[in-house]
Parts: C-alpha cells; structure tokens; sequence
C-alpha cells in the first residue's frame, strides 16, 4: 500500500532530497556512464546514499532512475524493469533502515531524445517508453511519481498521461527553465502551470538549471499561474568556469530558499551541485523558520495555451474560422489529396492577419478524420504559435487531438443533450481543456434567449460536477440567420448577454453565419460582430483575413480601453492605407493596375518570342516576382486556356531559369523565386479549375519523401515546389518516412515515380531499405535519389533507377519518366 | 565544464551566398533584400547556446582493447581512429565542444518553408553560417582561457573516420541534452538541426599545419564548393 502523498501535502511543508548525479560522481562515477545500472551492482552505495538524504531530514527521496528508460539504457546489458524495480528497492531499504514514514518517488527524467517535429521520437513511442517506468515503479512500490527536468511540454504531457493511464499514483512534475523564463524548447511558465493542472497533476514546478537565487523571477511568475502545490529544486548556484564547483554553500542555499517562501512553495529541494549537506541545513531553516508565510491563492484567468503562447480570455479575442472544409472546394480537394501545406498556409495566412485562436475542423466524408486531425494538430503546432480549438463531431477525432495537442486546446463542442453532455465533457476533463457550450438541445435551438440561458446554465452545471472549472466553459448562444429569423438576432444578443453578465462566463460567437443569403454580407457581419463585442462577446469566430472583421475588434478593444494607450491599434494602423477586403477568386484581382508595379526589362525577354501578357507572366517569373505572376495569370485565363498558360509561358519560363541555374548565372534562392511566382500562378489556375468545375491539371503523381530517421527535409522540399510548377501532382510524405508508408503511398496513388532523400551517412541505410521494400513489392515506379551525401555509384548499388544531383535535374527525370 | 547562452551580431552573408552555389555575380536588389529579412529572422530566432569541456588525453595502443584509441580522462568516451589520432598528435589535451543554435531555429525554417521556399533556403543556409561563428566565438574564449597552449583546428564527429557513432557518448560526456538542450536520434542526426560537436586539441609545443579540407572530407565528392574549384576551409 502505497503511503499517502496527498496527506502529506497537508503539512506546512515537504523537504525532497538533493542531488544524486553528483554523488555518485563523488562515489567515482564517470561523466556519461549509466548510473542506473549501479542500482543492481552496488545497491550499497544507493542504499547509504538515501540514508544520508533521510538523516538529513529529506521527507521524499527520489529514486536512481531519472534516465532508466529504454532509449537511454540501450545495450547496457540491463532492461528498464529490473533497474527500475532495483531503483525503487534501494530506495524502499534506506527508508525502513532510517526513516519509515518517508516516501519513494519513482523519478522519471526526459527520454534523452526531442520529440517530433524537431527531433524523430513521436508523441506515441515517448508515451510508450514511459508507460513501462511507470509500470514497473508502481509495482515496485513507489509512492508517487515524479516527472522532473522536463523542457517540452509535449514530452511531459506523454509523461502524465502514461502515468495516469498505468497507475493510480499522485504525480509530481517540475519544469527546467533558463534566465529567458523558457524551457529549451521554448516552453513558457503559465503554458507549463495551465497544462499540468488540466491534466491533473498534484504538485508542481521547477528544477536544475539555476540555483535558488536566479530562480526566483521564475518561481514569482509560476506562482502566479498555478494554485497547486509548488514544488522547487534548485542547482547549488551556479558552476565556476574555471573549478566546475557549484558557487553556493549550504548555508547560503537555504538562506536563498528562506527568501523564496514567500511565493508560497510547499515542496523544497536541491538539484545538482547539492548534497545531504544542503538538504540538512533546508530542512533545519524550515524547522526554524516555519512555512506558514501566508500567500493568497492567485486569481488565474480564464486562459488557453500552446507550449509557446497563452491567450487569456480577459479581453475580446479572435478564433479564425478558415481550417473548415465546409463550401471550400479547394480545401476539401487538400484533404483528399493529404496537402498539409494547403492548411498550413491557410493557418500563416490567419495568423498574420490577427487571429489569436485558430479553429481547426477537418471533418470531410469518405477520408480518415482522425488520423487526419493528428497529423493536422501536429503540423500547425510545428509552425504557429495561437493555441488550438479542436473542432469535430465525433468523440474519437476529439480525444485523439487532445493527446497530441500541445498545451491547453479549446474543445468545440458540447451541447445541452444528454449524450453530448456524457461524452465530451469526460474528454474535456481528461485533456484539462476549455469547452465551447452550444446552447442547444434535442428539441435544436430554442428561439427565445431565455431557454438558451436555461440550456447554457445547464452545460456549466453538468461540467462543474465533471470537475470542469467554471471558468473553462465558453458558451456559444448561436448565430441564426438574419434574413430567415430576423427576430432571432435580438435574441441570440441578448442570451450573449444574460450568460455574460448572470453567469459571469465567457462567450463565444460564430459570426458570419448571419449575413447568409444577403448581400454585402460583411457589412452585415462586421456590425453584427460590434452589437455582439457590446453585449459581451469574447471569442467571436470569424475570418480574420477579412480586414473589416479584424478591424471592427481592434477598434472594439481601443473604445473599450482595452488596447492601452492604442498601442496594438497604432501599430497596425499608423501609416498604412487600409487595403480592400480580400477575395480569393481571379476576378478579384482583375482590377489591379499589374502593369504600374511591374518593373522589369521586357527587352531582355526578346528570345522568348511571347508578346502581351504572356510576355509579362514569363518576365514575372523571370524576375521572381510573385503577386505579378498572380495577377497576369488571372488576365491570361480570361483570354485563353489554362494548358496553354502553362505549356506556352509558366513552363518555358521555368526551363529558362533551370538553364541559368545549371550554367551557373543563376543561384538557388533566384531559381525558387521563380518557382515561387510560377507556384502562385499555378494556385490561381487551380482556382480558376475550381469554379469553372474542370478536371485539374496534372501531368502525373509523384511520390516524395525524406526517408526514415532524417529531419533535414528542405531539399526535399526544394524538389516539391519544382515539380509542382512544372505540373506533377506531388504526394509529400513529410521526413522520417517508414519504408512501409512510402510503399503504400505509391500503390494508393498509383505513383509512377518516387523521390526519396537523405542527407546523412546514417540515413543512406534506410533509402536502401525503402528501396528493398519497393523492389519487393514489385511496384512499376521509377525510383530517384538525392541528398549531400548520396554519390551516383551508391544510388546504383541500392538499385535506384536515378540520381539527381539537385532539384533541377529531378524535374528533367520527372520528365523522362511521365513525360 | 562550461555552458552559457551568447549573442550574435552579423552574419558572414558572403559565406552563407556560397554555400548557396553564389559564385560571384552581381546579385538583385530582390535578393539583397531578401537576405537582409532572413538575416534578422535568424538572429532574432537563434538562441546559440554552447558548452564545452576540457579533459586530459590519453592514446591506448593495447591491440587487446579493442576500444584503443584516445581516451578522455573523467569521461566514459574513447575516441577511435586514424584521424582523430592524427588530429590530437602531441596534445596532451582535448576541449570537447558542442553548440547549438536550439529549437527555435527549426521552427524558423519550418515557418519558412510554407510561406516561401527562397526565404527557406536563405535562412537555412544563414543559419548554418550561424551556428559555425558560434563555434568561431567558442574557440577564441578557449584560446583566451588557454594562452599558453597551441590549438588545433576544430575536428567535427563523423570527420573523416572519427565516426558518428560516436555523437550520443560525446554528447553524453558534455551533459549536453540537459545543459544546452542538445540531442542525437537514432540515426545520429543532432537535434536541433542547426548544431555543431567538435574536438580541439590543446598542446604546449607548436602544432604541425596538418592538411584540413578536401583529403580528409567525407564530402569531398559530393561538395558543391569543391565541384566548382572551390574550398571551404572547414
């Protein structure tokens, strides 16, 4: 029977113990070995280790098991298990020899390799190697488990989970954060504080890095965010240069320590640097001195997070709407086609223009919406830094996000039924997320506010007894149209209102919704957005490219005082004329005068035989000029065929810059310019497709991928945005491909061609696996290679049809191969 | 042992041009402009973070250990082979280096990469030239820790037949995943991406001008500086 960790948090405070690296290290242990193995061939010195720690007066001793996971313990000739269950026994002896009351921690550290998208551990295989810790901790007999040295938040969030899902044990994590108050990873203290308490973590905090002294603006700013125990280990100050000493003794630790109290820490430590020394003379100081500096439990706001960015919702904030295929051809075709980019962009797009949340729905019939949704969750973590709402219908998409997610997401949604209420709300709870309540039921969507107030009172209730905080439930009173229930507008006003104001919860508000089938419909959103920002809207979901619609909030913010001194206004606003509203269809661009911002030397293109626009496409493209390409391209379709635009000026203008390449008058980011403004006038051909209902264009799907354990993709990528432009239709697999994806993509898409990539030494083995397992398939595609240290003898040896030295040789392949 | 976070200023954009295949000629205004964007980017995002540490050496000769090759006193890292031999001759001293410019700069050239790949490419490369001024910064405070000692050139891991095997005990043996935040993946990829371990030997007597560069490379048939006549120094 495991001792109880949560009686203990009722006392004044807990002593941990100090460091064990640099006792062991004292004990002759070399810098790099694996100190868990000592666990089985010289328990002794474990055991008499602890001992010291417990006479010293440690309450909680940690176990010798920070790094005894399976990647790190590789070949040492012992399993996580039996060192594990070692780890915890030594520690069990120390506290029946010295200390009975005390408890074991299973101490748990970081996998020793980055997760995804930086590193190649994925979110699953880090889940995995810490589910077997935990499991062989808790059968041991640890009595609480504690994650510590932790720096991405995603690592963590595996850590808790297993732990959660393979033991009943409370659960200790503490962050490592530098002097900038961010983790390596770039992990923030209120992100850290926000997602460990959603997932439901019993104490928290800080260890290593820095000693007590440097630590304490990042203990202030902890304390501020987090109302669970607050737990922190500092290093014995900082190391000397010269000596490698740690420059704080003892006594100055714990006078260091004496001072940080006042934050309100229940759990007092040392990381490395310390000993039993430092851990007597803490516990004597709390002896003395006592704990009982009273702090108030701090006020945190009503907040949602990503590892890197926290947005609280004390004022009015945007969730852009764009991440939804619905009456989106473009982006359903993405979907189909697996484009992440696509989405990705959409996300860069709505960012830069203002959003402060991005909504992410990619729910589309006859494709996988959970494997979708993790892929999606992932890549737009990897890029933006706005937290997520997680958008589906369906309670496996929503669970399946919220493991990945990184940080604290927006659930969107749960209703007033009963059902909806029985399924998501667990999730919601689970994950520690935020909520959006819609305020209907199985009757739909009440017409009076009254009865939306009643179903919205209902929601907050019911997650309440689910262990919800109130104030992580945004309701969203819904937007019916105005020209079919014009008498509904008022309604929905003023149910926003009476949930704000009687409530007190924060609300949330699909905007664009009311203008359906009218005309001049953003001016019918952009007033409503400012009726709803006055009756206390906070999360109006909109498109926030729309300058109007981003527009109407900044100006909300700046008459509501919210933007001090127009600050965020100013900014946006001081110098700049206000463009026009943003309309993605080639007409829109029609009107622009191209010809007045197109500045290049037309004489030069005289070899090119092209007049007229046609002329001025393929200068625009010459010249990397990308909104030029667009807007010429736009003009070009209103008077001939897009193949045409293709075959007679994109793609010859492409040949053109590919020469000048090979020769040597042109250099790399000269050559991708004019990709890139061919890559935007082929968007706007696709576009075009898209409305006239034409089949797309396409020359042939190719297959790219950088094979299995490589991250170094942008060659890769380099390829990808060549091919595209000279029309193939290219299935990106991303980096860190396994073999058996790159097969089945070629028989799923019926892929002639395949380009693999690798850039190191290390990697070539897993191109000549891909390879192998293409060739066993008996697949009729063509394979190229490339990458720095792939050589045409090697790409022979491993049987690939092609070596391409660079992106520009690979489209002439492409060529050959599909013509 | 020694870590601490440091500050660039400039990049060598003329280094960063070659790596890119820029041989010289006269460069757009487009591009310039281009360039100057990407180079706040990457000093902006970067957060060069480096520690280094210096050990005694000892070469084992035993033919029974198979293991013989220099041994880093206080570490658990036997370094292997003829060039790492050759490399460390007459140094009785190793500074083990590892630098990275953190996750930040991967992120950066992930967001570049969607938005427009001739940024990426630029911002890759920049950074690149980066992380190797970082290493720059690094070796002249060894020099100004160690003036006494001569110095050798900076011997990276998987240099010549030093192999890359070798990148997690290296790293290892520097503390490195918890003092800088920097790790290998199973394929001894470093990660971050833009990072650099290296091996500088110390000696008090004046070091024979061993020849660094193309004999030696790994690269040397796949280098674009060296198809076009050129070298890299490095």
């Amino acid at each position: 029977m495991a001792k109880d960790f949560k009686a203990l948090l009722e006392r004044e405070y807990i002593v941990l113990d100090g460091a064990m690296g640099t006792m062991l290290q004292a004990a002759g242990m070399k810098i790099g070995e694996i100190p868990e193995i000592l666990n089985i061939e010289n328990p002794q010195l474990l055991i008499s280790i602890h001992e010291k720690y417990l006479n010293a007066g440690a309450d909680i001793l940690y176990t010798n098991t920070f790094g005894a996971n399976s990647y790190k313990l590789l070949d040492c000739g012992y399993g996580v298990e039996e060192l594990v269950i070692a780890g915890v026994e030594n520690a069990r002896k120390a506290v029946e020899n010295v200390k009975p009351e005390a408890l074991v921690a299973l101490d748990i550290g970081p996998i020793g390799q980055l997760l995804e998208p930086t590193g190649t551990l994925c979110f699953e295989e880090a889940y995995e190697m810490y589910a077997e810790i935990v499991e062989a901790g808790s059968k041991a007999g640890a009595d609480v488990i504690v994650f510590e040295t932790m720096t991405d938040l995603l690592d963590i969030k595996a850590a808790v989970l297993a732990a959660k899902e393979h033991s009943s044990l409370p659960i200790m994590c503490t962050m490592t954060f530098e002097s900038n108050m961010r983790t390596f990873t770039g992990c923030m203290i209120p992100s850290m504080a926000l997602t460990l308490k959603g997932l439901g973590v019993d104490a928290l905090g800080v260890n290593c890095s820095l000693g007590p002294k440097e630590l304490e603006p990042v203990i202030e700013e902890l304390s501020k965010w987090s109302d669970k125990p607050l737990i922190v280990k500092p290093n014995a100050g900082l190391p000397d240069p010269k000596t490698n000493e740690y420059n704080v003794t003892a006594v100055q630790f714990a006078e260091y320590m004496k001072d940080l109290r006042k934050y309100g820490i229940k759990i007092f430590g040392g990381c490395c640097g310390t000993n039993p020394e430092f851990i007597e003379a803490l516990s004597n100081m709390l002896k003395v001195n006592g704990n009982k500096v009273t702090k108030q439990k701090p006020t945190i706001p009503a907040a949602i997070c990503s590892a890197t960015k926290v947005v609280s919702v004390t004022e009015p904030r945007i969730i852009g709407e764009r991440i939804n295929p619905t009456g989106k051809k473009l982006f359903k075709e993405a979907l189909v086609k697996g484009d992440i980019d696509y989405i990705l962009n959409q996300a860069l797009e709505q960012v830069q223009a203002g959003a402060d949340i991005l909504d992410v729905n990619v729910g589309l019939p006859g494709i996988d919406e959970k494997e979708m949704m993790i892929t999606v969750v992932k890549a737009l973590q990897s890029i933006v830094d706005v937290p997520l709402q997680i958008d589906s219908t369906i309670p496996e998409v929503l669970d399946a996000a919220l493991r990945v997610y990184n940080g604290k997401p927006i659930v969107n949604s749960v209703n007033g039924e009963e059902e909806s209420l029985n399924t998501i709300l667990p999730l919601v709870k689970k994950y520690g997320a935020a909520v959006v309540g819609l305020t209907l039921d199985k009757d739909g969507i009440p017409k009076k506010a009254e009865d939306r107030f009643v179903i919205a009172k209902k929601i907050v209730d019911r997650a309440v007894q689910f262990g919800i905080p109130r104030e992580d439930v945004y309701i969203d009173c819904l937007t019916l149209t105005a020209s079919a229930e014009q008498e509904g507008v008022v309604e929905t006003l003023k149910a926003v209102n009476r949930v704000k104001t009687e409530l007190g919860l924060k609300t949330v508000l699909g905007v664009s919704n009311i203008s359906f089938g009218l005309p001049n419909r953003v001016l019918v959103n952009h007033i409503f957005l400012t009726m709803a920002l006055e009756n206390g809207l906070d999360l109006p979901i909109i498109n926030p490219n729309i300058e109007e619609m981003t527009g109407a909030v900044r100006a909300f913010k700046l008459l509501k005082g919210y933007d001090k001194n127009s600050v965020d206004f100013i900014r946006h606003y001081a110098g700049k004329t206000v463009s026009k509203i943003v309309v993605d269809s080639p007409k829109a661009v029609d009107n622009v005068n191209a010809e007045a911002t197109l500045n290049i030397d037309v004489n030069s293109m005289h070899e090119s035989k092209l007049e007229g626009d046609k002329l001025k496409l393929y200068s625009a493209v010459l010249s990397g000029l990308k909104k030029e390409g667009a807007d010429y391209t736009a003009k070009l379709l209103e008077q001939v065929e897009a193949m045409e635009v293709i075959n007679e000026v994109l793609i010859p203008a492409l040949d053109k810059i590919g020469d000048d390449f090979e020769k040597g008058t042109l250099f790399l980011p000269q050559l991708i310019m004019s990709a890139s403004v061919a890559q935007s006038a082929f968007e706007v051909i696709k576009n075009y497709m898209a409305n006239s209902n034409a089949a797309p264009v396409s020359k042939g799907k190719i297959v790219i991928a950088t094979v299995k354990g490589d991250v170094h993709d942008i060659g890769k990528n380099i390829v990808k945005v060549l091919l595209e432009n000279y029309g193939y239709e290219v299935i990106d697999l991303g980096k860190d491909v396994p073999y058996q994806k790159v097969v089945d993509a070629i028989i799923e898409h019926d892929a002639k061609l395949v380009g693999l990539s690798a850039l190191m030494t290390t990697t070539l083995v897993s191109m000549k696996e891909t390879i192998q397992l293409i060739h066993d398939n008996h697949l009729d595609c063509k394979i190229m290679v490339g990458g720095a240290v792939l050589t045409p003898e090697y790409a022979e040896e491993i049987h690939a049809d092609f070596y391409s030295k660079d992106a520009k040789e690979s489209v002439d392949i492409a060529k050959k191969v599909l013509g | 042992m020694i870590t601490e976070s440091l500050k660039l200023e400039k990049l060598n954009r003329k280094e960063a041009l070659r790596y890119l295949g820029y041989s010289g000629e006269k460069l757009d205004k487009t591009i310039e402009h281009l360039i100057d964007i990407c180079e706040e980017k990457v000093l902006t995002s970067a957060k060069p973070r480096y520690v280094y540490k210096v050990c005694n050496i000892m070469t084992t000769e035993s033919e029974i250990n198979k293991n013989h090759g220099i041994m880093v006193e206080g570490c658990n890292l036997v370094l292997t082979g003829e060039s790492i031999k050759k490399h460390l001759k007459g140094c009785d001293m190793a500074v083990l280096m590892a630098v990275t410019l953190s996750d930040s700069i991967d992120r950066l050239i992930r967001i570049t990469q969607v938005e427009d790949m001739a940024k990426a490419v630029i911002v890759d490369s920049l950074s690149s030239v980066a992380v190797e001024q970082v290493c720059d910064k690094v070796e002249h405070m060894i020099r100004q820790a160690y003036p006494d000692k001569y110095q050798t050139f900076r011997f990276g891991i998987g240099y010549g037949d030093l192999s890359i095997l070798l990148q997690k005990d290296f790293l290892n043996a520097l503390n490195a995943p918890k003092r800088i935040g920097l790790n290998v993946n199973a394929s001894c990829m470093l990660t971050p991406t833009k990072s650099v371990t290296a091996i500088i030997g110390l000696s008090d007597n004046p070091i024979e001008k061993t020849a660094r560069g193309c004999q030696t490379c790994n690269m040397r048939e796949q280098c674009n500086i060296r198809q076009k006549g050129g070298h890299c120094n490095g």
